[in-house]
């Protein structure tokens, strides 16, 4: 399949004079690992339903591998889905409710879902009406990692797992990559998008601001660098092209911030008698807080 | 000291609880009460011309003595006077209505919204679950306390004797609190809202069966002490007055309430007195795809209305015979019966018209209910899994809709069965076939109320169970109110009712049968189509 796994074009969502979606284009290529960041309120549940036919664009159009995501009954033998707050049909088993999503779902591997179960510490002898948060989630979980569709779609899937779960989680994406599924991950967790995604869309207030690898995103923003020297400061490091904020942080030690390549700074400490050099990229909550740092009104 | 500016401590956070708890029973509140004062008030405003025939009174009155009329209608007392008429004529049906409502919107409103998750932020506020539960009960029993009110002010205003009237409205506000009472402790001993609604639905069933097995057999009158509904009877409006019934309707309502108020502060929350199952052997049968799951999930609602359906409709079978013989025996009742609104009850097939015909009401309201249920579903977000695996919406719906119209056939067929076997036990000669086909012929009202239900699905979603009920229950509540004040033809044959063909006394008529039908697929197209387009809640 050439066709990119997940493809939106122009996909807007007002409610009334509301604009949840703002013209949102984006595309996602088959086997890559996408995180979709953003605020509570961004616009991430309401393009996941969009994506998945459950809610009408006013405009603009997605598709799953090129068909049109409206036509729910093709579009979903393409993927499976764990919505941000599962809600399980109380009466019914753990069981019952993995038995349902396999027989009514887009293929499922048992052996594997049965491997699933043992991993995330699932009871499936239980009504779902006992079920935790974090249960519920398993099962939601469970059911679409046991799939061999060619795409997951996770919204906020691991807000209530515990650590040691959150761990499995990871893996599961991991070895779903390694299957060739796409994975379409929306979340809070930081640390999770970072430790998994390859590529990651930012969005705000209903429009995407940023969609960029990993890689790009660090590159993008400012790194921290810190430099331990003998004898003289580096001089004229503060008219460097990409150097910000120089400051004194004890003897013979310096740091500054640093965006785009590194090369005019590197030249400029090259005149000081360098002892030690340290560069620590942003992290992925460094970068999403210089995004929405001041939005959040901290 | 110091004060936190801004900082806000209500003086009394239970009055917001009361507030919470009365903006969740407004709405189906004012409907009921309304309902509630103004069948009364028609029927009593009508009394006159509809008795305007000295004889007619003389007649009606001389019915009382047959025990089948006594057992389907109520101990008639007082029917030469307009607020005893009024009594036997809309008491039940009043008094049924108001303890269903007030079941329902008790287990809605306390182990429902438990159930839900919604009480455990209410409750990690400074109001303990005693008060809580207190508080809801009392906000429910404002509605039944206004309805007795709104019903002795009606029969006042009627020009009623004022005993009677007081009696009458003291005797179904206390029935309303009874059941509020009833519904309020099953919430407290079950921990699940389905099993807490069943359990009061069955005390309501229950006493109306004693009631009418109690007004029908003189040696089982004591068995009306043990039923609402029969203390109720006993009072006795408009004749002896008795108010020890009511006493005792008041005490058992007291007791039950102060039980319930007290279970609650010995549970957990979202826990009850009886422990919910912890675990079970998956039944993996009927999963296999939405249709099956759809009618894996009728199943069980099925059964309980089936039984409630077919306990009814055995006793109309075992009590046609003594009714029909009666009115054959005595040619002018059954001249009267037919002023009261019921025609042809001389002979059996007559009879048994007349009453399959008021099947389409509990079946059409069955539809309803479901398709509320498949909207609940929804808005709970438990068919959001379902609405992401490669199932198409018309699918979704359409499983939905078949399990529904597969469940109100097997209701009608169980009531058809039953009232063949009553009669057939007690020696009478209905077919099996004519009393199928008298059952059978009320499906095209319960098709149009599925089909209202389906449309409003389709497009107004919170609308789906009102919608429902319009057919049936609303066309019969048109009939009903157009025939007693003597509305123009139109409005009484906007309800379906009025072109039904009396089956088995007469053949189906099938131009009837097949425009309803017709119109209901009509609706349940047009609720297809909105279903395809619009988005999903929750």
């Amino acid at each position: 399949m050439n066709d990119p796994a997940l493809r939106a074009v122009h996909l807007t969502k007002r409610y009334g004079r509301v604009t949840a979606l703002d013209d949102l284009s984006l595309d996602v290529p088959a086997g890559e690992v996408f995180g979709f960041l953003g605020p509570n309120g961004a616009g991430k549940s309401t393009t996941i339903r969009m994506l998945l036919g459950l809610a009408r664009p006013t405009s603009g159009r997605a598709w799953i591998f090129g068909t049109d995501a409206t036509d729910v009954a093709r579009a979903h033998r393409l993927l499976a889905y764990v919505p941000a707050d599962v809600a399980l049909w109380p009466h019914l088993t753990g069981a019952e409710i993995l038995h349902l999503q396999a027989s009514t779902g887009p293929g499922t591997d048992l052996a594997y879902r049965d491997e699933l179960v043992e991993r995330f510490a699932l009871d499936t002898a239980k009504p779902a009406r006992t079920y935790s948060t974090g249960n519920r989630q398993k099962v939601a979980l469970v059911a679409a990692f046991a799939t061999r569709a060619p795409l997951l779609v996770l919204d906020e899937p691991t807000s209530g797992l515990d650590p040691l779960m959150e761990r499995e989680f990871r893996t599961a994406v991991r070895q779903a990559r390694d299957r060739g599924q796409t994975v379409f991950l929306s979340s809070h967790q930081l640390d999770e998008v970072e430790a998994v995604c390859d590529r990651v869309a930012i969005l705000r207030a209903g429009q995407l601001v940023e969609i960029a690898s990993m890689e790009q995103l660090r590159g993008l923003r400012r790194a921290e660098v810190t430099v331990s020297y003998t004898g003289a400061p580096p001089p004229g490091l503060g008219e460097v092209p990409g150097v910000e904020s120089v400051e004194q942080v004890g003897e013979g030690r310096l740091r500054f911030s640093l965006v785009g390549a590194p090369a005019p700074a590197l030249r400029a400490l090259a005149a000081a008698d360098v002892r030690a050099l340290a560069i620590r990229e942003p992290s992925l909550e460094e970068i999403f807080l210089d995004y929405y740092g001041t939005a959040a009104g901290r | 000291m110091t004060t936190a500016r801004g900082l806000s401590v209500p003086a009394a956070p239970g009055r917001a609880i009361t507030g919470l708890a009365l903006r969740q029973l407004r709405r189906t509140g004012l409907i009921v009460l309304g309902l509630t004062a103004a069948m009364p008030a028609l029927v009593a405003t009508t009394y006159d011309s509809v008795m305007a025939d000295p004889a007619a009174a003389d007649g009606i009155a001389r019915l009382a003595g047959n025990p089948a009329i006594r057992t389907l209608f109520g101990e008639p007392v007082a029917l030469d006077r307009a607020g005893g008429f009024t009594v036997w004529r809309v008491g039940t049906f009043v008094a049924v209505l108001l303890a269903a409502w007030a079941i329902l919107a008790t287990t809605r409103i306390t182990r429902g919204e438990e159930d839900a998750g919604r009480w455990d932020v209410l409750l990690a506020s400074r109001v303990p679950l005693p008060e809580v539960a207190a508080r809801h009960l009392a906000a429910v029993m404002i509605v039944p306390v206004a309805a007795g009110g709104a019903v002795a002010a009606v029969l006042l205003l009627a020009g009623t004797e004022p005993a009677g009237a007081v009696v009458h409205g003291a005797g179904i506000g206390l029935l309303g609190l009874f059941f509020v009472a009833v519904a309020g402790l099953a919430a407290q001993v079950f921990p699940v809202r389905a099993s807490a609604t069943g359990a009061a639905v069955a005390v309501l069933g229950g006493g109306l069966l004693a009631r009418m097995i109690g007004d029908g057999l003189t040696e089982l009158g004591w068995l009306r002490w043990l039923s609402p509904f029969g203390l109720l009877a006993l009072t006795e409006p408009y004749a002896r007055n008795d108010v020890l019934p009511l006493l005792v309707l008041l005490a058992v309502a007291v007791v039950l309430g102060g039980a319930a108020i007290v279970a609650a502060g010995h549970r957990d929350v979202r826990g009850g007195l009886v422990a919910a199952a912890a675990g079970r052997r998956s039944r993996l049968v009927l999963l296999g795809s939405v249709e099956a799951f759809a009618v894996r999930r009728v199943l069980r609602p099925l059964t309980g209305w089936a039984l409630g359906v077919g306990a009814y409709y055995l006793l109309i079978g075992f009590t046609t015979l003594s009714v029909t013989d009666f009115l054959t025996d005595n040619p002018a009742f059954a001249a009267e019966a037919a002023r009261a609104g019921f025609t042809a009850l001389g002979a059996v097939e007559g009879f048994t018209a007349t009453l399959f015909a008021l099947l389409a009401l509990p079946v059409g309201g069955f539809t309803a209910v479901r398709m509320s249920a498949f909207v609940a579903a929804e808005t709970g977000r438990q068919l959001t899994l379902s609405a992401a695996q490669p199932v198409s919406r018309f699918r979704l719906l359409a499983a939905e809709v078949a399990a529904a119209t597969g469940g109100a056939v097997v209701l009608v067929t169980v009531a058809g069965l039953a009232v063949w076997a009553g009669i057939a036990a007690t020696g009478g000669g209905l077919t099996l076939l004519a009393a199928l086909a008298g059952a059978w012929n009320t499906l095209p009202i319960v098709l149009l109320s599925l089909g209202a239900a389906t449309c409003a699905t389709g497009w107004t979603p919170r609308a789906a169970g009102v919608a429902g009920s319009m057919p049936a229950t609303g066309g019969f509540l048109l009939l009903v109110i157009a025939d007693s004040v003597g509305a123009p033809a139109w409005v009484r044959e906007l309800s379906p009712f009025a072109h039904l063909a009396p089956v088995p006394l007469a053949g189906v008529d099938w131009s009837v049968a097949l425009a309803m039908t017709g119109l209901a697929v009509a609706l349940a197209t047009a609720g297809v189509a909105g279903y395809r387009r619009r988005d999903l809640h929750g």
